[in-house]
């Protein structure tokens, strides 16, 4: 034992006396004047901050300060022996590995470390969580009053909705979580195999679920006539709609798909209208909508509308079709035709000269117009349409164009009709982010190798086919990174419709701040606002993660 | 196993072209082709690149556009109307130089992928004939696989199985062995010639001379746009009539 020591000892003083300290010094403290003036400024400052901190908090400075000392004693006795723990490297390697280097993590750890404790006597120890001690009596600046984010749940959370109205929220919030567990369920490994069919209805659920929100959250007026035409004019689109697909060859022709094609409509009406009449979801006034749920609705709108309006635009802009296609101006023309002949008797019977007696005819110039247009008009109206409006839309920020929906929407309705705020807002925000996301897409588009479009061509694949399956799930796959980011940044501005009036989050929050019930509390309104934000992208960028890696099976 | 040759034919001549020329913008690739091809006719076409070789058989299911003259494919002529292009591309299979295999989709789905929503074969039937071809081009235990996980050796053979599995009346060839490593060549022009011996309309365009030499029924030679020579393999190989072809053949078998 005493041997051992005394072998350390002698092993120790060798070192130090062959340590070269004249390099260590020219190295870190001496090799230029203003080396040394760094050191000594750094030394000055970490000082002075470690004294103005003990005054303050006396412990957690010791406790810093002894930590940063043991490292540092460590890394010295490491480097002295030539021989490294594997802290001690460490430590070297990533926080003391010069003077400079030492003091500068030391001034680091002092002010991170007081940041922490700040905050968390502010937010945790310190802090009143009881909602019924909120009063200005209650507060202080030197801890949180967290009872306002119980007290103010309800307007956190669904803004100005009536308390009539609060078991619609929770039914609708009960579905997105069944709908979530019942994914997840059948989702499992043990179980994917055997529930493909009922698996298939849950995405088929999925896809009416907004319809299903809208009805939860927005309800069905009554109304006392069942209106067969609408239920009739729905057939025929659908018709027309399949029809056109099968001479597109897009779908094979069965008497089972046209049948329910055409019967989906009258169905859904007459549910619609069933629902409406038994009056167990009534009319919910959608304007007193607010908070974290329309904060949701119209972030998750807009993300998922984006997506299939940026892809058509994007697929519209590298169109090569020249000239309207026939089955475009036929439909579009006589189906403006036949409308518009309903209203050739009234203006009939309205004219008073044979002018405007022909003037009742107009139809019929809708449908030689349309014929002349498709025989004169030779360029690429699609690629032309499609970059106009990426273009237009890009060109305007989106707080402009939300002011647009607003104040512009009620030009589009006839005088009388009432249209509730957050829909043309939603509308305008998703075309803004569609605009965006359809560039993205682009990108993905033009990724991909010429060959995969003449491998896709000489297959005898038609171009939606093309598209369908092997142009767009490679282009899709590419994009991922930069379509969640244009996610999350659709999610977060979607605070900015606070701004046109929107009582969102944000909106709600001020709204709260500015209440007298609530006097003086902003930061622990503001600080609830950020984790909320912050949870919500983190768990956006995390998913897209997992994505990639689940996705990125057999890329090239 | 039971195996189906190709697809029969109805006409003397099933590719049939007249005159064809194409520019790309101010240069002319094409200077007025013709050639006529008879079913289960077996046609390499050689010359030094640029000669407009990949471009004439790229017109044929118009994956290039031709500006003059004629081509006309199992009775159907080409023309603007894209159902006729598309129902002549179902009708002309093509293999290329660097495979295009889809590379998000297993083997099995790049083969049956065409056959199910071009030809609408149901999804058993596809995979069964798929799984026929694939065997018979000696990778049937790569079905599940994806494109990147094969040599390039097998995803040309892939590429072959999934341009066979539509069948074709009419087989092209855009250089299918150029890409590849040396070893690997002999397995594809193994299957090329398994298919040139089975009745199969060929129009090939390689610089495998010895295949050349042993299957094809016609040796076509282009330069400058031009069919410049057009003779049996042995008269083409040991007694060419023309200039031009004695300088390209003196070029690529001496050395």
């Amino acid at each position: 034992m005493m041997t051992e020591i005394t072998k350390t000892t002698t092993r120790l003083q060798d070192n130090i006396r062959d340590y070269n300290w004249q390099y260590f010094l020219k190295d870190n403290i001496t090799g230029s004047w203003y080396q040394t003036a760094w050191i000594a400024i750094l030394a000055l400052v970490a000082a002075l901050f470690a004294v103005t901190q003990f005054n303050e908090a006396p412990t957690a400075t010791i406790a810093i300060l002894a930590a940063w000392g043991v490292g540092t004693i460590m890394v010295v006795v490491g480097t002295l022996f030539q021989h490294h723990t594997k802290v001690s490297r460490w430590l070297k390697n990533n926080l003391i590995s010069s003077v400079s280097n030492a003091l500068l993590s030391l001034l680091m750890m002092l002010v991170l470390g007081m940041a922490a404790r700040g905050i968390a006597l502010w937010a945790f120890i310190n802090a009143n969580f009881n909602p019924a001690e909120t009063a200005p009596e209650f507060q202080s600046q030197s801890y949180a009053t967290w009872g306002v984010i119980w007290g103010a749940r309800k307007l956190l959370m669904t803004g100005r909705m009536t308390p009539e109205d609060s078991p619609r929220v929770w039914l609708a919030l009960w579905f997105i979580l069944g709908m979530w567990a019942l994914t997840y369920i059948t989702g499992r490994p043990a179980l994917r195999d055997k529930l493909q069919r009922v698996r298939q209805g849950i995405m088929g659920l999925w896809i009416l679920s907004p319809v299903i929100l809208y009805v939860f959250l927005a309800g069905i007026a009554n109304s006392p006539v069942y209106n067969i035409g609408a239920a009739l004019t729905g057939v025929v689109i659908a018709v027309a709609i399949y029809a056109l697909f099968w001479t597109q060859k897009i779908i094979r022709f069965s008497w089972m798909n046209l049948i329910s094609a055409a019967a989906a409509w009258p169905a859904a009406y007459t549910i619609w209208w069933a629902i409406g009449r038994s009056g167990i979801l009534p009319p919910i006034n959608v304007d007193t909508w607010g908070g974290l749920m329309l904060s949701l609705i119209v972030a998750s709108s807009v993300v998922i509308l984006s997506m299939p309006i940026g892809m058509m635009l994007a697929l519209g802009r590298r169109s090569e079709v020249y000239g309207v296609p026939a089955w475009i101006t036929w439909p579009v023309a006589i189906g403006v035709s036949i409308w518009g002949f309903t209203t050739t008797p009234q203006l009939l019977a309205d004219s008073r000269s044979p002018i405007e007696q022909l003037f009742a005819f107009w139809p019929i110039a809708v449908l030689v117009l349309a014929y002349g247009f498709q025989r004169a008009f030779k360029g690429n109206v699609v690629a032309g349409a499609s970059t106009a409006f990426i273009e237009l839309i890009r060109s305007v920020p989106l707080i402009t164009l939300l002011f647009m929906g607003i104040i512009m929407a009620p030009f589009f309705f006839s005088a009388g009709t009432s249209i509730a705020k957050p829909w043309p807002v939603i509308v305008g925000y998703t075309l803004f982010s569609a605009a965006y996301t359809a560039e993205v897409i682009r990108g993905g588009l033009q990724a991909i190798p010429v060959g995969q479009y003449e491998a896709s061509d000489s297959l005898g694949l038609n171009g939606f086919q093309k598209m369908r399956f092997i142009i767009l799930p490679q282009a899709i796959r590419i994009v991922i990174p930069a379509i969640v980011g244009q996610f999350i940044g659709a999610f977060k501005s979607s605070s900015l419709v606070s701004v046109v009036g929107l009582m969102d989050l944000l909106g709600i929050i001020r709204a709260i701040v500015a209440n007298p019930q609530w006097l003086g509390l902003r930061k622990e309104l503001y600080v609830f606002l950020f984790v909320v934000y912050f949870t919500g992208s983190f768990v956006m960028s995390s998913y897209s993660r997992r994505l990639e890696v689940q996705l990125g099976v057999g890329e090239r | 196993m039971k195996f189906e040759g190709p697809a029969a034919s109805f006409v003397d001549e099933i590719i049939i072209c007249e005159n064809v020329h194409k520019w790309f913008d101010e240069f002319e690739a094409l200077r007025g082709v013709d050639l006529r091809v008879k079913p289960g006719e077996v046609i390499v076409i050689l010359g030094p690149s640029g000669s407009g070789k990949s471009t004439f058989i790229r017109c044929i299911n118009r994956l290039e556009e031709h500006q003059e003259g004629r081509i006309i494919v199992d009775g159907i002529e080409l023309s603007h109307d894209i159902r006729n292009i598309q129902e002549i591309r179902r009708e002309v299979g093509m293999v290329f130089q660097q495979f295009n295999l889809f590379p998000h989709l297993t083997v099995l789905e790049n083969i049956t992928l065409a056959p199910i929503n071009v030809r609408k074969w149901t999804r058993d039937h596809a995979e069964e004939v798929a799984m026929q071809w694939l065997t018979r081009v000696g990778i049937p235990e790569q079905a599940n696989k994806y494109p990147g996980q094969l040599s390039g050796g097998q995803q040309q053979r892939v590429a072959m199985a999934r341009t066979l599995t539509m069948q074709p009346k009419v087989l092209m060839f855009d250089e299918p062995t150029s890409a590849l490593d040396p070893e690997m060549i002999k397995e594809v022009l193994d299957v090329m010639r398994d298919l040139a011996h089975s009745g199969y309309t060929i129009l090939a365009v390689t610089h495998e001379m010895g295949f050349a030499r042993e299957v094809a029924n016609r040796v076509i030679f282009m330069d400058a746009g031009k069919i410049v020579e057009e003779n049996t393999p042995d008269e083409f190989f040991n007694n060419p009539k023309e200039e031009r072809t004695k300088l390209f053949l003196s070029q690529i078998l001496h050395h």
